[in-house]
């Protein structure tokens, strides 16, 4: 995985609630069965004319782009911050949101709301593919969506060593506090393989199984 | 300290733990084609096993036609149903595909087979994975990337303990409620995000006089309140779900007097100890409809189209979207919206009860002109059973079409689905925009108003058509 330390890049700014994982990638093309080639079918529904959407076997063969979705303006071109409303992410599991979202080049998602940002299953899923889920409080959020909407050249610094988002606006530069989960942090700043390091507990693993009633493992009588 | 249900299971399954996480046993792996090929390639780069392939169990249910199981047509879905067939047999994971008898919908088979118990850790790359909470269980949905890493070490991270919920379920339903109105209604209460990291416990004498069916109904939708997993202490009705019909991996003899004498210490001590708490009153609950584009979006089917600056949980714009996704104008009456398309199934109501509770109103009557209505099973196991009760006869009789087992047109990863602007009566559980197919708008429902919508082809009050058997 891609360690993540600091990131500087330009905004997109999708200022829906509850944008549900059906949007962000749907399931038609989760019969993939490889892990990369999703990132032109992030928002496939929402992105391309009616019925012009790509094919799941042919990600890069779609109808022309919908000049009115957010990230299709041209200002979101080479955005690699996605700033979104509360509950990004909600519903299904599937995990080629992330993958949607990071392959079209996002390295972080800023949501909405401190605990209400990201539904679960999502975030943990982001930090998972090395895509940073930072979620903001309302005033922080607000401040930065309206930087964005008054200019969208508006750059912004995410630096998980000390901790800030700093928002390079017209009028100066405004640095906020932000909070990621100590471990995950870890695990981002050094790009860990997180199957190698849970490995490295196998004793302890062993020593659960060994206390485990014999009739928790399932067999046919 | 008194202890919720919640803390017990998780208690019990902690390897390792520092301040920021814990490493969790997880005791049950649920495996479907769709979202563990990447995990699978993964061990394989990576030369690993999966530690204990005796704990994970696959299926087949996403892109299994339902016309004809053996028949699948489009190339991409019979690669990866492939994809897990190989999978499967090079790392020595047990397959029920489709026509062995047991293959289903990964949270239909769990409980079915007996892999599902009280007090267990149950994960599966699907959201609903909720579901099997209903046994008490702590079950979760997870992403690929973490199907990689239970097979790989059987075990989970997760973050800070979550906390708990209360959510208490008063009263009894009346005639013609099922317990997905009770479901839509807790969500209509707390919004499609109002449980976001929180574990949920229903408790409450409305969910004590539930079935085991309906009780996985009310935990299949969890998740579209954010939960991170919903759970119901295990009772009576639980035990005899083990005892009264032979479950084929369930304990067995001694094993299960030991099992059940620890099932019954699996209780909340206090309610007052959840983190928070609701109450809602079952006996005052009319059947639900959703209008919108999520399940909060949820509405009495004797209301109407509310005002989109009206609307809880959502702001002006987003409910707009919705209802001009949905093409449907404030003000107009649930009851004279028009469905062209019945589907009743999925792993939120494609179980047996499910099916005989619409076969009552499709007893004696026609389903409506123009509208093509959709009876999916959600298992082998459950099509077996209706068949013999001779439901099948009765949804054949009524002009809706009998399927084979699968998710179906929850999802559209098959060829069920809407034609864009087509309206559906739904039993499923998700109503965003393009779930059942590009375009398509989608009403939930409970499987006797689905079935009520069907047959008058607008939607119904079913306690009307109910009152008429009378």
């Amino acid at each position: 995985m891609e360690p993540f330390v600091t990131h500087r890049g330009r905004v997109a700014l999708l200022d829906w609630s509850d944008v549900n994982t059906d949007l962000i990638i749907p399931a038609r093309y989760l019969k993939r069965i490889e892990r990369t080639g999703y990132g032109p079918l992030l928002f496939a529904d929402k992105r391309y004319e009616a019925g012009k959407a790509p094919e799941a076997d042919a990600p890069e063969v779609h109808g022309t782009p919908l000049p009115d979705f957010p990230l299709n303006r041209p200002e979101a071109e080479g955005a690699s911050i996605l700033v979104v409303g509360p509950n990004f992410g909600c519903g299904s599991s599937r995990e080629h949101a992330v993958w949607a979202v990071a392959q079209a080049g996002f390295r972080a998602v800023v949501a909405k709301g401190k605990d209400a940002g990201f539904a679960d299953i999502f975030e943990g899923n982001a930090y998972n593919n090395g895509l940073l889920p930072l979620e903001l409080s309302t005033s922080d959020w607000d401040a930065l969506a309206d930087a964005i909407r008054a200019s969208a050249q508006t750059e912004v610094t995410i630096d998980l060593q000390n901790l800030t988002l700093t928002v390079h606006g017209s009028s100066g530069d405004r640095v906020t506090k932000i909070d990621v989960p100590e471990g995950q942090r870890q695990r981002l700043l050094q790009g860990l393989d997180f199957i190698a390091e849970t490995l490295q507990h196998d004793a302890e693993i062993s020593r659960h199984e060994q206390g485990r009633p014999a009739w928790l493992t399932p067999t046919l009588a | 300290m008194p202890e919720t249900l919640f803390d017990k299971v998780w208690n019990r399954h902690i390897v390792a733990a520092d301040d920021a996480a814990t490493l969790l046993y997880i005791d049950r792996h649920l495996i479907h084609e769709v979202t563990s090929p990447q995990a699978f390639d993964g061990l394989r780069l990576a030369g690993r096993k999966v530690r204990r392939p005796e704990l994970s169990f696959a299926t087949v249910d996403h892109n299994v036609p339902t016309e004809n199981q053996l028949d699948i047509r489009e190339p991409m879905s019979r690669r990866q149903v492939e994809a897990l067939r190989a999978n499967c047999r090079e790392f020595g994971v047990t397959l029920y595909d489709v026509k062995s008898g047991r293959q289903g919908i990964v949270h239909v088979i769990g409980p079915e087979l007996g892999l599902t118990l009280p007090g267990t850790t149950i994960c599966c790359g699907d959201s609903h994975t909720s579901t099997h909470g209903a046994f008490g269980a702590l079950a979760f949905g997870i992403g690929t990337s973490e199907v990689e890493h239970i097979l790989a070490s059987q075990t989970l991270w997760q973050g800070r303990r979550p906390p708990t919920f209360g959510i208490e379920v008063t009263g009894s339903l009346a005639p013609g409620l099922e317990p997905k109105d009770i479901i839509l209604a807790i969500i209509r209460a707390i919004g499609t995000g109002g449980a976001t990291g929180h574990v949920i416990e229903y408790y409450g004498p409305a969910i004590r006089a539930l079935s085991m069916e309906g009780r996985m109904t009310i935990c299949n939708m969890s998740i579209e309140a954010g939960a991170r997993a919903g759970m119901i202490a295990p009772d009576d009705v639980t035990i005899d779900y083990y005892t009264r019909i032979d479950r084929p991996f369930a304990p067995k003899g001694k094993d299960l007097d030991a099992a059940i004498a620890d099932w019954r210490m699996l209780k909340t001590d206090d309610p007052a100890s959840f983190d928070r708490h609701v109450t809602i009153d079952a006996s005052s609950l009319v059947p639900q409809v959703t209008w919108g584009t999520n399940p909060a979006m949820t509405i009495d089917v004797t209301g109407v189209i509310p005002d989109p600056g009206q609307v809880p949980f959502s702001s002006r714009e987003d409910a707009e979207r919705a209802l001009e996704y949905m093409g449907l104008k404030p003000g107009t009456p649930v009851s004279e919206i028009p469905v062209d398309v019945v589907f009743i199934g999925s792993c939120t109501n494609g179980r047996i009860e499910d099916l005989r509770s619409a076969a009552v109103v499709f007893k004696g009557r026609k389903v409506a002109q123009g509208v093509r209505a959709l009876i999916v099973p959600g298992s082998e196991q459950v099509r077996d059973q209706a068949q013999a009760e001779g439901l099948d006869r009765v949804f054949i009789e009524a002009g809706a079409e009998w399927r084979e087992a699968g998710c179906s047109m929850c999802l559209a990863m098959n060829p069920d689905k809407l034609t864009p602007q087509q309206r559906s009566a739904s039993t499923s559980n998700r109503n965003f925009e393009g779930r059942q197919g590009p375009g398509g708008r989608t009403h939930l429902v409970s499987p006797a108003m689905a079935a009520a919508a069907a047959v008058m082809g607008k939607f119904t009050d079913v306690r009307t058509l109910l009152a008429e058997r009378v």
